[in-house]
């Protein structure tokens, strides 16, 4: 029998949606480890990095990575699974364009840190730890002393083709088990695409695929925009001419319209089309499109646009990082790290 | 893509750019820029030697791009392209970097102005690198035409377009054609203005080509030279054509207005016929004044009368426009010569409805109840920067006018003392015989110049107090009677019409020909053409002319049924497009529409529509609708260019 193709997974800044996208694939999963050998898999089997280190270069097949690039070791990891791949693949949303952890770039780390660890209502953190580069507990009652070594945060959030070479790319967030099954019957079969091709979806935008294309209005139009926390959409009719912000027509097809069939707008995780080269601005430049006021209008203008508190995380909800904007500027390393704590 | 083998060619422009630009140090750079196989300059790139430069380079060094540095596109893009077309090459693969109207013109720090010229041409080549082939397409033309307003100007266009076979559509906004000559009394010592009118309205009548719309406005125009779709709002006119002119309608009316077309000598109801010859030639009811009481609709026998009938719209599809809508009289202000504080004030207008045979007095030249013995015009009311508040132009009619009525006055009134107080007589042309005239008719010429005269309303009577400019004496006249001659001012509803036409307006506020010796008659808009009064005043034989002449405009864009089109205009790359429908929202032009293609919804551009303004392309979320000639590709190299990045990707 011929030797099962070597898989890895491996994961960075990401909520654990996309693993959770494997265990969706249900009894697929049961063919799935039929086929393929699982060399490393963080989430579910007991690989160490020295395991990885171990296997001769380019012999694993396919390697998934999913989350952004966020930590030194994310940026580690992943440049050891590249020499040890034939083909690395962004796995999902933060993985492909930064996704919804890149909104970070948006403040600083201190911001970042200062939020987590001391502002935020639920912390408890009366003496006000932060991480540090190492910290050590010491239990005077047993006389002990325990070090613990964290790896360092990047100042930016970055996509994985920012840091190694990208095969393929699957897009979601999580991409569901369709895109994904299929994105995988295309690696492991013979018919290649050329590099850099996103697997598993359209090429069009979702509209194509959208059940409410054909409910718009000859002239999209609207005069306020709305929020679905606010107003619920009226059923069977296109979000977008209803007022609510949808992401539909900048963003990639093949998610089967799932969010727009619960009666909710879609909110772009499928990410960039070919021939688009900043998603945001694509998307802001059709928002600002539909809004049927004349330009001396400003105030009526002004007060749309004011319905939607954060257009940032509208219009690069799953893509900043892979934006023209990329960050904030003038990012420093952070001052509150330290290199040594002491509990 | 084959390999890119630019040539740059840096014009000197005489001293016009090589004075302040090093021309030498640009091309010597440019030839450093990827893509780049040869860069020139000379002395003027324009001229015969300069263009056979560039196509003998595109022919021994096998350029496929070529970028010129020099002017702007508008003067000599068209050169250019020509010239690179006769070497073989396709004529859109030409980019202009303008360092002469944009750097040399502007600047004057030599070395700053050449690091900014080097910096066009970096951008110009960049984009140049990504130019494509372009085709230019021939669209079929309707050979229809809209003219906007009755007067005589659009009337005579009118009729010399049907006369060659086209279809003609008139749009008035009044309830009747003709204009304001219809209005004048003697347009001449022997032709009266209702009577040229009526002739030419004559022939409407009997011409199935030309299809009239009175009470109708033009609220939208959209589409180009060859294809334009006319949205027009017909106002309700509530009276149809069964009307007989009865007149018992009129006698139960109960609203009086001033009546306009007397130029407010008296009054006339809601519902009234404009003037004896109007056309279409029955009653029509003043839907702004109008309350609706029905009591016309109760007298009228021959059920003419519809009160509901409500606006209608109409979409028309023409080849080309012809502007005729004409001009406003000056409105002086209450006070200005007495104007509006005695009745014996009155404008050349209304002395000019006083001396028609159909006017109120049955031309009778009856002001402030009784026939003046003595009458005094005072001339460029409005016009020649006299008054406050006037216009600079002298308004050409007013001199002319006044003397033929003053003419008119003595003929029937001999004994009546005539005084004409003018600035100067601009009896041009033939006209002077006028003046001539006149003078044998003791008229009486009183020249002012800087000091205007003063009109002082006394219980004793009129008196004008001026200072006689060839004799240098302050003189008093008594009249009983003083006509303003009033001069011209641009229509009231002229924004509207540059929102809809967008035609450009002059500093005087008339609509401006894109150029008066080179384009004449002509908007800067293809397929749009301007007559009569809308691009200045003019007496009524020019505007007649000025109508003949855009008729000829609009003949030869259209005769033969077909119009070349700009090949830079919107594509959609059907592979991307998803049918989102953005792009038809926001097209200006209504040139693209959804279709279903094996069951896709894609956009569609009309290429005859579309103008190529770009809206789309910036608003399209996909990258599917693209700019031919300013692809995202070539404006981001372009960008990129700018900014001193190496690479777009």
């Amino acid at each position: 029998m011929a030797e099962k193709p070597k898989i890895a997974w491996y994961w960075c800044a990401s909520c654990g949606g996309c693993e959770e996208s494997l265990v969706d694939l249900a009894e697929r999963l049961l063919t799935l480890f039929e086929t393929v050998e699982i060399v490393f898999c963080p989430v579910a089997m007991d690989f160490k990095k020295e395991d990885v280190e171990k296997l001769p270069d380019n012999s694993i097949a396919v390697t998934f990575i999913n989350g952004g690039i966020r930590l030194k070791e994310h940026e580690e990891m992943v440049k050891l699974l590249r020499r040890k791949s034939k083909i690395v693949v962004a796995y999902g949303a933060c993985s492909a364009w930064g996704g919804i952890p890149g909104l970070a770039n948006l403040y600083t780390l201190d911001e970042i840190l200062e939020r987590k660890y001391l502002e935020v209502p639920t912390i408890d953190n009366p003496k006000e730890f932060l991480p540090a580069k190492k910290t050590v507990v010491s239990i005077p009652e047993v006389n002990m002393k325990f070090e613990l070594e964290l790896t360092e945060p990047l100042p930016v959030l970055r996509p994985l083709d920012k840091v190694v070479d990208v095969d393929y790319y699957i897009p979601g967030c999580p991409p569901t088990p369709d895109v994904f099954w299929n994105a995988l019957q295309t690696l492991l079969g013979n018919n290649l695409p050329p590099r850099g091709a996103v697997l598993g979806a359209l090429w069009k935008s979702l509209c194509d695929e959208c059940p409410l294309n054909e409910t718009k209005p000859e002239k999209l139009l609207v005069k306020e925009f709305r929020r679905v926390d606010r107003t619920t959409p009226e059923p069977n009719k296109c979000l977008l001419a209803q007022g609510f912000i949808c992401m539909g027509p900048v963003t990639r097809g093949g998610c089967k319209a799932l969010c727009i069939k619960s009666n909710m707008p879609c909110t772009g995780c499928f990410g960039i089309l070919e021939g688009v080269v900043d998603y945001g601005g694509k998307a802001i430049s059709y928002i600002g499109s539909i809004l049927d006021y004349s330009p001396m209008q400003e105030e009526e203008i002004r007060k749309a646009y004011d319905k939607i508190p954060d257009w940032v995380g509208v219009i690069y909800r799953y893509t900043l990082p892979a934006s023209k904007l990329r960050h904030k500027v003038g990012l420093e390393f952070p001052k509150l790290i330290k290199e040594m704590v002491e509990l | 893509m084959d390999e890119v083998r630019i040539g740059v060619y840096v014009c000197h422009c005489g001293f016009n750019i090589a004075g302040v630009v090093d021309v030498k140090k640009v091309a010597e750079y440019a030839k450093t820029l990827p893509g780049v196989v040869v860069a020139r300059d000379y002395v003027f790139m324009c001229s015969e030697p300069g263009q056979d430069l560039i196509k003998e380079d595109i022919k021994n060094q096998n350029l496929n791009r070529v970028v010129v540095a020099s002017c702007s596109p508008a003067l000599h893009e068209i050169t250019f392209r020509t010239a690179i077309s006769e070497a073989g090459l396709n004529k859109y693969l030409l980019e202009m970097a303008n360092i002469r109207e944009h750097c040399s013109w502007v600047h004057h720090e030599k070395e700053k102005a050449t690091e900014k010229a080097m910096e066009i041409v970096r951008m110009a080549v960049a984009k140049a690198r990504y130019l494509e082939p372009l085709e230019e397409l021939e669209v079929e033309a309707k050979k229809s035409v809209l003219v906007l307003g009755g007067g005589v100007a659009g009337i005579r266009a009118a009729l010399e377009l049907a006369n060659y076979g086209f279809d003609v559509y008139i749009v008035e906004k009044s309830p009747t054609i003709g204009g304001k000559a219809a209005l004048i009394g003697y347009i001449d010592p022997k032709t009266k203005g209702a009577e040229v009118v009526s002739k030419m309205v004559e022939k409407i009548r009997d011409c199935p080509k030309i299809q009239v719309f009175t009470s109708a406005e033009l609220v939208q125009l959209t589409g180009s030279a060859g294809n334009y779709v006319a949205k027009l709002r017909l106002n309700p006119r509530f009276v149809n054509s069964r009307c007989t002119r009865c007149g018992e309608c009129e006698e139960v009316c109960p609203i009086e207005v001033s009546n306009e077309y007397n130029f407010g000598l008296d009054k006339r109801k809601a519902i009234f016929i404009p003037f004896k010859n109007a056309y279409p030639p029955y009653y029509a009811i003043d839907y702004r004044v109008c309350v609706k009481c029905g009591e016309c609709e109760k007298v009228c026998r021959y059920k003419a009368i519809n009160l509901k009938e409500e606006a209608k719209i109409v979409e028309l599809r023409v080849g080309a426009v012809i502007i005729a809508t004409g001009y406003d009289p000056y409105r002086p202000f209450k006070g200005e010569y007495g104007y509006g504080l005695s009745p014996n004030v009155i404008t050349l207008f209304q002395l000019e409805r006083l001396l028609d045979p159909e006017s109120p007095t049955k031309g009778e030249l009856i002001v402030g109840n009784k026939v003046p013995k003595s009458l005094a015009f005072i001339q460029c009311v409005g016009s020649r920067g006299t008054t406050l508040g006037a216009k600079s132009y002298c308004s050409r009619m007013c001199c002319t006018t006044a003397i033929n009525s003053a003419i008119k006055i003595k003929e029937k009134y001999p004994e009546m003392n005539v005084y004409i107080i003018y600035k100067d007589i601009m009896t041009y042309g033939s006209d002077e015989s006028l003046y001539e005239e006149a003078g044998k008719k003791l008229i009486n010429f009183i020249k002012f110049e800087e000091k205007i005269p003063k009109v002082t309303i006394s219980p004793e009577g009129l008196f004008i107090d001026v200072f006689e400019y060839t004799i240098q004496q302050e003189i008093r006249i008594p009249v009983e009677a003083i006509v303003l001659s009033i001069g011209m001012l641009p229509p009231r509803d002229i924004e509207e019409l540059i929102a809809v036409t967008r035609v450009s307006c002059g500093g005087e506020g008339f609509v401006r020909e894109a150029h008066l010796k080179l384009a004449p008659v002509e908007a800067p808009t293809k397929g749009i053409f301007l007559a009569g009064c809308i691009t200045g005043p003019k007496n009524i034989l020019e505007s007649i002319r000025m109508g003949s002449a855009a008729a000829a405009k609009a003949m030869s864009l259209l005769s033969k049924g077909k119009i070349t089109i700009e090949p830079m205009i919107a594509q959609v790359d059907e592979e991307r497009c998803s049918g989102c429908g953005i792009c038809v929202a926001v097209c200006p032009y209504s040139a693209i529409s959804i279709k279903s293609v094996n069951g896709d919804r894609i956009a569609k551009v009309e290429k005859a529509l579309c103008m190529g303004c770009g809206t789309c392309n910036a608003s399209c979320p996909s990258g599917a609708m693209q700019h031919l000639g300013f692809k995202d590709v070539q404006l981001l190299a372009q960008t990129v260019a700018a900014l001193r990045g190496e690479s777009y990707g």
